[in-house]
Formats: structure tokens, C-alpha cells, sequence
């Protein structure tokens, strides 16, 4: 019995991913995806790109900061994310003098964006912008990866901080020290207790699912476009599902 | 050759991360080669740990090359990071001198660290209406409020039970309805990255 149950898990598990897969590629094909998504207004994207223009104008320096996610575990998704809008603060900065600087507290994730920053200069054909120094490991510890990125914040003549990626309770110290600096501080985790702290100390916080939105809404293809819109189905499909097991529980019709 | 590369790289991202994937479903047959893979995942992922302290070398080789007067920093750091490494090297990652290091140095900077986090937060939360005078800002300084009461003895009042039980309430009720509405938001963004990068629209691996 149990082992029968096992895998009607697995095979539920399957068609979810499955599902999902679907109205990605449905949404990526389609003549829908052409057509411009109507995006809900959101104040920290809005700011985000005023504030790269500025520090294009200025010649002051972005900082993106991807957390200290695993990329073997769940918390790598959200510096994936950071990954994206990596790339699109590079090329939307490829005209100024000092290209956009990364912190992270993992070791993959730096040569990532390492990566992410070659291959951005590479398609635009300024590969003498790259410099693998500007992609950096601060710290393998929250504490220490807090404490590593404060300076970069301090010393870089930085005019805006983009925190995306796994963050715990220490993303407060960055807030704060962007605060300090004066800078404009974008930020979104997947952790709960970073987006509680978020909410207090950030001047833009990214909360459940709007980080995951970044792609999109900085126009980063038609990938992410399509992705959201299976986010919001998928979405609703969950909250009906959820409501209908509330609703059968209550009349005690469920166990 | 400069365009064979990203799509190898592309092919082999996505096939390995297809066998993962359906070694989650289907442990039975895709199992072995879905442990053999994260295997090789953890081994890379400790050469770019390496590669990555290298980088916080060089970062900071260079600050100490040019003439700012942050680069004070960088000498304790390289000088601190030498030192370390020779110990652990000489001692091991348990040896007796490496935990002298490690209970000497790290924690209580990192403790020191924390209690600075405390007051930020603090603070934050005092200057909050400042930065956001909105009726849900007074809401979530309330319910602060009422959960700090509800979860400490008060000085010479003791345990207050109506705001315990408000606290117990604020906790299993609404947090808990609230945080599961963003964790169903994160989850759902989780695959949808998961599935751009399986599929190879998005490569976060430069191809």
C-alpha cells in the first residue's frame, strides 16, 4: 500500500512538473507570448531602472549582491534570479565607466556570475570591460558574507544595491549599510525571516513571489514572460485547490 | 568552436539536469545516476570554493596595490587568511590549534556581529514609520508589539495570559496563513526557474 502511494506521489509530483512545462513552452510558442504582458506595477523595478540610468549618468557603480545560496539545494533558484538581473544591470550599464560589481557567499555562485558577466560582454563585444574581480566571494558564513560585502558597499562609489538570492536575518547589515551610503536598496529573498527584515529595512522589498518576477519585468525574454503567466495559473489552480480541501474538510467530507 | 561550446555546455546542463529531475520521481531507476551527478556537483562545487578564496585574494592584492585608505582591511584579511591556512594545514580541519582559531577569532566576531544585528533591527523598526507612514505599517508595528509583550514576563507584572493567548493566535493564524501564501509564491517561482534552465532558454552557465 505504502509503496502504491509512493508512486501516485511521484507520478502527481511528475505531472505538476509536467503541467508546468507545459504552459511554459504553450506561452513560449504561442502567438501569446508576442503580445505584450500587462505587468502589475512594481514600485522596486520601477525605481531599479531609474536608478541604473542615474549611475550610468553619474559614472557611479551598481552592486548586486546574489546571497549565499546553495545551487545544489532549493536555495539556489533565487541566485539564479540575481544571475538575470546580473546580466541585464551589465548590459544596460555597458556605458559607463564603471561596470556593476557582485558579491556572493558561495563559491559556485561567484564563478557564476563570473560567467554571467564574460558572456554578457561577450555578446555585446566589450570583452576588455570583464574583469573576474568584479564578480566576488566575501564570505562562506552569513556573518562573514555580511561583514566581506559591507565595504564593497562603502568604498565603490555604489548608487544602487541589488540584493537577490537566499539571505538569512544578516541582509539587515547590508540594508543598513546601504542606507548609510545613501543608495537605493532593491532587495528579494526565498527566505521568510530575510523578507520579515526586508520589509523593515529596505527601501524596496521584493516580497514572495515578486523576485522571481525580476526577469520579466526587466526584460530579460520571452522565457520569463511565459513563465509568469504559468506562475499566475498555476497559482490560482493551487488557491481553488486549496480552497475546495478547506471547504470538504470543514463539511467533513475529507479526513 | 566559439559557438559549438555553449551548445555542449547547454546539452549537458540540460540531460544531467533531466536525470536529476526524474531521479526525485523515480529513485528506483534514475537513483544511482542522480546520486552519481550530485557526487560530481559537490566535488566542483569544492573546487569553486577554492577558485572563489582565490578571488578573495586577488580582490584584495589589489586593494592593498592601490592607494585608499580602506586597505588596511585587506592586509588583515590576507595576513589573517595566511595564517589560518598554515595553521589548518599544519594542525588539520579538527586539530586542536584550528579550533583555537576558530573559537578564538570567528565566533566572536561573529556574536559581536549578531548584536549589532539587533540593534539595526531595532532601529529599523523605530524609523519605520518615517520611511513608510502607511496604516499597515502602524498594523505591523502593532503586532510587533503585541507578539513581544505576548512572548516575555514582564518586570514585576509577570506572564500576561490575554496577550499570551493573542500572541498564540497572531502566530498559528495569520503569520502562519501569510507565510504560506509566500512560500506558494516562492515555490512556484523555484520551478519556474528550475524549468527555464532545464529546458536551456535561460543559461546562468554562460552558454
Amino acid at each position: 500500500m505504502d509503496q502504491v502511494l509512493s508512486l501516485l506521489n511521484s507520478i502527481l509530483g511528475l505531472l505538476f512538473i509536467l503541467l508546468c512545462l507545459g504552459l511554459i513552452l504553450f506561452y513560449l510558442l504561442s502567438d501569446h507570448s508576442r503580445a505584450k504582458l500587462n505587468l502589475r506595477g512594481i514600485q522596486a523595478f520601477s525605481h531599479f531602472k531609474r536608478e541604473v540610468d542615474l549611475a550610468v549618468e553619474a559614472g557611479k557603480r551598481l552592486h548586486i549582491s546574489l546571497g549565499r545560496g546553495n545551487i545544489n539545494d532549493l536555495q539556489g533558484g533565487a541566485a539564479f534570479i540575481g544571475l538575470t538581473i546580473l546580466d541585464r544591470c551589465a548590459r544596460a550599464a555597458s556605458n559607463s565607466d564603471r561596470p556593476p560589481v557582485t558579491t556572493s557567499g558561495d563559491g559556485v555562485i561567484t564563478i557564476l556570475s563570473q560567467d554571467t558577466l564574460r558572456s554578457t560582454y561577450r555578446s555585446l563585444g566589450t570583452m576588455e570591460r570583464y574583469d573576474p574581480t568584479n564578480a566576488r566571494l566575501t564570505g562562506l558564513t552569513p556573518m562573514a558574507y555580511a561583514a566581506g560585502a559591507m565595504p564593497t558597499i562603502h568604498d565603490e562609489q555604489i548608487s544602487a544595491n541589488i540584493f537577490a538570492g537566499h539571505f538569512g536575518t544578516e541582509i539587515a547589515l547590508l540594508t543598513e549599510a546601504g542606507e548609510r551610503n545613501r543608495s537605493l536598496t532593491v532587495a528579494g529573498s526565498d527566505s521568510l525571516p530575510a523578507q520579515a527584515v526586508l520589509y523593515v529595512t529596505s527601501d524596496e522589498p521584493l516580497l514572495g513571489e515578486e523576485l522571481y518576477a525580476a526577469g520579466a519585468y526587466l526584460g530579460a525574454g520571452a522565457a520569463h514572460s511565459a513563465s509568469l503567466r504559468m506562475q499566475d495559473i498555476v497559482r490560482w489552480v493551487l488557491v481553488v485547490a486549496i480552497v475546495i480541501g478547506a471547504i470538504l474538510k470543514l463539511l467533513r467530507i475529507l479526513p | 568552436m566559439k559557438k559549438i561550446l555553449p551548445i555542449t555546455n547547454a546539452i549537458i546542463a540540460v540531460i544531467s539536469g533531466s536525470f536529476i529531475l526524474l531521479g526525485y520521481f523515480f529513485p528506483g531507476v534514475f537513483g544511482g545516476i542522480q546520486s552519481t551527478l550530485i557526487g560530481w556537483a559537490i566535488i566542483l562545487a569544492a573546487f569553486a570554493l577554492l577558485l572563489g578564496i582565490f578571488n578573495l585574494a586577488i580582490v584584495h592584492w589589489k586593494k592593498i596595490g592601490s592607494e585608499k585608505s580602506s586597505n588596511i582591511n585587506s592586509i588583515v584579511l590576507l595576513t589573517s587568511m595566511f595564517i589560518t591556512i598554515v595553521i589548518v594545514g599544519i594542525s588539520g580541519p579538527t586539530g586542536s590549534w584550528s579550533l583555537w582559531v576558530f573559537n578564538s577569532f570567528q565566533v566572536p566576531v561573529e556574536v559581536s556581529l549578531l548584536a549589532v544585528l539587533a540593534v539595526v533591527l531595532v532601529y529599523a523598526g523605530a524609523r519605520l514609520l518615517t520611511r513608510r507612514p502607511k496604516w499597515y505599517t502602524i498594523l505591523f508595528l502593532v503586532t510587533v508589539l503585541l507578539v513581544l509583550l505576548g512572548s516575555v514576563p514582564l518586570f514585576l507584572i509577570g506572564e500576561i495570559t490575554p496577550l499570551s493567548i493573542v500572541r498564540d493566535w497572531l502566530a498559528q493564524v495569520p503569520a502562519i496563513a501569510g507565510a504560506r501564501g509566500l512560500l506558494l509564491g516562492v515555490a512556484l517561482g523555484t520551478v519556474a526557474t528550475g524549468l527555464r534552465i532545464l529546458i536551456g532558454v535561460d543559461r546562468p552557465y554562460g552558454g
